[in-house]
């Protein structure tokens, strides 16, 4: 068992006997391995870790160590996702208090550089949005108080409701960040 | 009970409102690792909280959830970060893209509307002559109503200044060049803060960089304080410029001059002043 708060990474013969645990077949060893590392590596976001990876990483570390006792279990997910909350609550436990007076200021720009060359790249991926999807998002940041609201209702009734709006305009800034994100890393290249 | 996909009850669970009730918690957690559909539910309401975070419409005790606990995850701070860039770009961007000009869809013609079009052309322009008659006497008539419609429109558009004078912004911007050494000629900025404002948005730019954080510290002209603190890192554009930028609550200041206090191991202590006029 590695000390709390020490950096670790998964070894390789650890990862391997994760992976022959999960299946003999290797690739659908492999593809059970990223369904369970996506589910828990969200749930610690969901959860407010400030290193979801790290967590999952030591969720495996557990699981491998009980490995030998574990050969019939019918679901690794299922598994998994138990050690992993036993997981959360000790990193929970051991997060530092915030202070009442303290103030966590966010910075809200990057470089300037890198700023206009997002701002560059976000027009070229609002460019690639569907016609539809592009209509969506430009008409949601249209206006001011109450302009805005009543652009966003109007829009919402014609998408069968808020939460139907919600969830549409969840997905385009998802395509947007993921676009905008690939446009930077050819630029930085 | 309500249901796992009740968005309040999301809320609560993403701002870690939940992590004291065992039961509860365990079920929206094990709810959301084993339903694919929850995942759009769940993000949308990511996006919501950041959305109200970023306008400064959060009540005290969700921002401060947002901020001690929400924004823990790299991942989520990249979001927050993206929500900005995108309000930004439509904020300053507006008319790159504008919504779809439906009137302006064009449809190619078919064959045989090509043949109808031909044959009835003659049809048609006499339909317009009369149609043409028919409206010229109609404007006449409608003059009088029209004009009792603008009338009234006036009297709405002077009704909607009056309702967007108090819908004003509640973020506005304070921009720090000079400290007090190299301002002695010139006046301090001024920021004027309505009672709809909530945070002021700060950018000091920084004579010289220091490694490590900057110590930020608000205090009144005569050195009273802190009134707010916090340590910062800066932001080092390509040229080597550096500026710190951070956002600060807007309550509990009051008319008056006040003083950023930035420090470093490494760098001098600056003082940068600032005026502040509270509009009502």
């Amino acid at each position: 068992m590695v000390a709390p708060g020490a950096s670790r990474t998964l070894t390789a013969e650890a990862f391997g006997r994760f992976l022959r645990w999960l299946s003999e077949n290797d690739e659908r060893a492999v593809l059970e391995y990223q369904s369970i590392r996506t589910k828990l590596v969200r749930y610690f976001i969901h959860k407010g870790c400030s290193d979801p990876e790290d967590l999952f990483d030591k969720t495996v570390d557990v699981v491998v160590g009980k490995i030998d006792t574990l050969r019939e279990h019918s679901s690794p997910l299922a598994y998994c996702f138990g050690v992993a909350k036993n997981v959360w609550r000790q990193d929970l436990r051991q997060r530092k208090p915030a202070s009442l007076g303290e103030n966590i200021a966010v910075p809200t720009c990057p470089d300037l550089q890198i700023h206009e060359q997002e701002l560059k790249c976000l027009e070229r991926c609002m460019d690639k949005l569907s016609p539809g999807d592009r209509d969506v998002v430009v008409r949601y940041h249209q206006g001011q108080g109450r302009d805005k609201i009543e652009a966003r209702k109007h829009l919402a009734d014609g998408l069968g409701g808020v939460n139907a709006l919600r969830i549409r305009m969840c997905r385009i800034r998802r395509d947007l960040r993921v676009c905008v994100a690939a446009c930077l890393d050819q630029w930085a290249n | 009970m309500k249901s796992i996909a009740d968005r309040n009850l999301m809320r609560e669970y993403l701002l870690g409102k939940l992590d004291n009730q065992t039961e509860l918690e365990d079920k929206v957690s094990d709810g959301i690792v084993n339903n694919q559909v929850m995942i759009d539910i769940v993000d949308s309401v990511e996006d919501e909280i950041i959305e109200e975070y970023l306008e400064g419409s959060l009540n005290s005790g969700d921002r401060a959830a947002v901020e001690k606990y929400f924004l823990e995850p790299p991942q989520r701070k990249e979001k927050l970060r993206f929500a900005q860039l995108l309000r930004y770009y439509f904020e300053t961007q507006p008319l790159h893209h504008t919504a779809t000009n439906r009137e302006s869809f064009v449809r190619p013609p078919t064959p045989w509307v090509s043949h109808l079009t031909r044959y009835g052309a003659f049809a048609a322009l006499v339909l317009v002559v009369i149609s043409t008659l028919v409206y010229v006497s109609g404007v006449r008539t409608s003059h009088a109503r029209l004009e009792n419609q603008l009338a009234q429109e006036r009297e709405h558009s002077a009704n909607l200044v009056k309702e967007a004078e108090l819908l004003q912004p509640s973020i506005v911007a304070l921009t720090l060049v000079a400290d007090r050494s190299r301002s002695a000629e010139t006046p301090i900025p001024q920021v004027d803060i309505k009672s709809s404002t909530q945070r002021i948005i700060v950018e000091i730019a920084l004579h010289g960089v220091a490694s490590g954080p900057y110590e930020v510290r608000l205090e009144t002209k005569r050195a009273e304080g802190p009134l707010w603190s916090a340590r910062l890192l800066p932001i080092i554009s390509s040229n080597g410029n550096a500026r710190l930028v951070f956002d600060l609550p807007a309550r509990g200041i009051e008319s008056g001059v006040y003083s950023f206090v930035v420090s470093s191991p490494t760098a001098s202590v600056g003082h940068y002043d600032f005026q502040t006029k509270f509009l009502n």
